[in-house]
């Protein structure tokens, strides 16, 4: 239990769920104060799921991942349920506005963002560091959803944050995502950071 | 000074901005809507900034990352106990983060240069007022971005900061509903998608934008470089000032840019040599094009008594600019293609001998199109056939243009089979109605 706490502590995991639990009650007020719709809208929904996924990046990397490799710890394993815990707290977050006034979904459509969306991330984390990684979602969604794109396979591809829940090139893509960015995190960790970000985030 | 700048650009996000900027900023211009710049500069300069929705939030993202450098590497502390002003020490990042938003945006311009290079003649001055006033956002963006990351130094800040300045840019024109001109200084983006041909942006918009973003762009440098909370709260004083005196020099009308007309585009420019052919400036690289078919259509309808000798473009431009009505003159619709070629080529015969029987814009009743039609055709001697047309000029996939060939076969059947001279003597009246705007139906029929 112990480790457990420090190697919560290490990651932040305090003030990343935290700002996440923050990022979602403001984007909820926002839709609440703003729409009668109790079904919130397709961008909002996915400008929330890149903030939470965003906002859970930085636990990805502790105060010294090298120092942390040394451990002899099962980390491709610990690293999975790292992910894995990301994906059901998100999911959580936003399960639990379902019962509310201002409802974040459907669920597929969420279930599918946070996967694919967690998976870039991890995978930006293990290719550029976990300091720059929150540009590649943010870059891409941003994109995808002001300009999506439905006509064609590789616009539903290139758009997939933004399609409809019944895609099926969504779907693929993100789980493409996600399995790739399983994978390369759960092997090879956070990359090495540049002199520039050392210590703390 | 220099030494430190160039060591600030290598080390810090500048590099990786621009790069994004370009990138992300190119790709979308030639993906995310079809391209709607193929007519020239002035739309590839007002394309560049409706994508500026995208760049200005990124750009603030990418400043607020930018700032939390010292508390990353953890030298607060160390450097608090620098005898030295805040200020000498974020010159460099200014520095280096405006380099990296002007090079981008420019980057990304010379991308779509690469589309129309060889297609677009018509430079106005206002390309370079456009895309400078696109750029002087960005850096503003990246200020500000800089501001906001020193005094909220969270590893969120700059996800939140993105997402927050986009939904800003989408919220304006909601929020400033009955004062359009307030959302068009406020928003770079504002009112800069799909430009007309004869497009431009107005000197006043252009004055009133760049005097708003230096404000805040003075006021993120404030914020920047301010240590107490008073200098800091009297960094609202220049963004105030900038709106201030923006809101003085625009015009307090809705839809500036929308309806905004360049009189020296839509001049016309003729071709060499006799008949004359004349098409607008904006339009000159298709002249080439135009001319051939053109003068074979006048001089098909030389068949008609009091025919027309000249053809001219219809330079007609929202909502209500319309070119001279002349009846020794007819009006061709002209467009770019996608590719920036003429893109109605093929029909440019049938479309000048047709627009013989057009009625000026202001008449009640004009003939039918299948009516223009046939008797075009009657004076080609072929048989009207479905258009093979192209959209004209910009993708736009609702749009359906109406096919009266079929109708316009029966009529030319019907003309055909009369005499020729009784044929011709209706063809004439149908012409004569049409020019003078009396009720030109029923006389093919």
């Amino acid at each position: 239990m112990k480790g457990l706490r420090l190697y919560l502590r290490s990651r932040r995991a305090p003030a990343a769920t935290g700002s996440a639990a923050g990022i979602l009650v403001v984007m909820w007020v926002l839709w609440e104060s703003s729409s009668n719709s109790p079904e919130a809208g397709l961008q909002m929904v996915v400008l929330t799921i890149l903030l939470l996924v965003a906002a859970l990046t930085m636990t990805l990397s502790g105060p010294d991942d090298e120092l942390d490799r040394t451990g002899a710890l099962p980390w491709p394993a610990l690293r999975a349920l790292h992910l894995s815990t990301a994906l059901v707290l998100i999911g959580g977050q936003l399960l639990i506005t379902q019962l509310t006034g201002a409802r974040f979904g459907p669920t597929s459509l969420a279930l599918r963002d946070i996967a694919g969306l967690l998976g870039l991330t991890a995978a930006s984390a293990a290719v550029i560091g976990t300091a720059k990684a929150w540009f590649v979602p943010l870059g891409w969604t941003l994109a995808a959803v002001l300009f999506p794109q439905g006509d064609s396979l590789l616009g539903r591809v290139l758009t997939w944050q933004a399609q409809e829940p019944s895609s099926r090139a969504a779907a693929v893509t993100a789980t493409l995502l996600a399995l790739t960015g399983l994978l390369a995190y759960a092997m090879t960790g956070p990359a090495r950071k540049a002199p520039g970000d050392a210590t703390t985030q | 000074m220099s030494r430190v700048l160039r060591i600030e650009l290598r080390r810090s996000a500048a590099i990786g901005a621009a790069a994004s900027l370009a990138a992300l900023g190119s790709l979308a211009m030639y993906f995310a809507e079809g391209i709607s710049f193929s007519t020239g500069w002035i739309q590839l300069a007002m394309t560049q900034r409706w994508y500026l929705a995208l760049l200005w939030p990124l750009m603030l993202a990418a400043g607020a990352w930018q700032a939390r450098r010292e508390h990353r590497s953890n030298v607060g502390e160390l450097f608090a106990t620098t005898p030295r002003p805040v200020s000498q020490r974020v010159a460099p990042t200014l520095g280096a983060m405006a380099i990296a938003a002007v090079a981008g945006y420019l980057l990304m311009g010379v991308a779509g240069a690469a589309w129309i290079f060889d297609t677009a003649g018509y430079l106005p001055a206002e390309v370079f007022v456009v895309t400078g006033v696109g750029a002087l956002a960005l850096v503003a963006a990246a200020w500000l971005g800089l501001a906001v990351g020193r005094l909220l130094p969270s590893p969120v800040t700059a996800p939140v900061l993105g997402v927050a300045g986009l939904g800003l840019l989408l919220m304006l024109p909601l929020a400033t509903r009955p004062f359009g001109w307030l959302g068009l200084i406020l928003s770079p983006a504002a009112e800069m998608n799909m430009p007309g041909d004869y497009a431009t942006v107005p000197g006043e918009v252009s004055a009133a934008q760049s005097l708003w973003l230096a404000g805040l762009a003075v006021a993120a440098v404030l914020l920047l470089a301010s240590d107490t909370w008073r200098n800091r709260s009297a960094a609202v004083l220049p963004a105030a000032v900038g709106v201030a005196l923006a809101a003085t020099v625009i015009p307090h009308e809705n839809r500036l840019v929308t309806d905004a007309v360049d009189p020296v585009a839509r001049e016309l420019v003729c071709a060499e040599g006799e008949p004359q052919v004349c098409v607008s400036r904006a339009h000159q690289t298709l002249l080439p094009e135009v001319t051939g078919p053109a003068r074979e259509a006048l001089a098909v309808l030389q068949r008609m008594p009091g025919a027309p000798t000249r053809v001219h473009e219809d330079t007609f431009a929202y909502p209500d600019t319309y070119p001279e009505f002349r009846t020794d003159t007819v009006l061709l619709r002209v467009a770019a293609g996608r590719t920036g070629q003429l893109a109605n080529k093929p029909n440019v015969l049938v479309d000048v001998v047709s627009g013989a029987f057009s009625s000026p814009p202001a008449c009640q009743n004009p003939p039918a199109s299948a009516d223009q039609l046939a008797a075009a055709h009657w004076l080609m001697g072929t048989e009207p056939l479905a258009p093979d047309r192209e959209p004209l000029g910009r993708p736009d996939p609702g749009y359906v243009v109406e096919d009266a060939s079929v109708e316009a076969a029966e009529v030319w059947a019907h003309l055909r089979a009369l005499p020729r001279d009784e044929a011709a003597s209706r063809v004439g009246a149908l012409r004569e109605a049409a020019v003078n705007c009396l009720p030109a139906q029923g006389w093919l029929r």
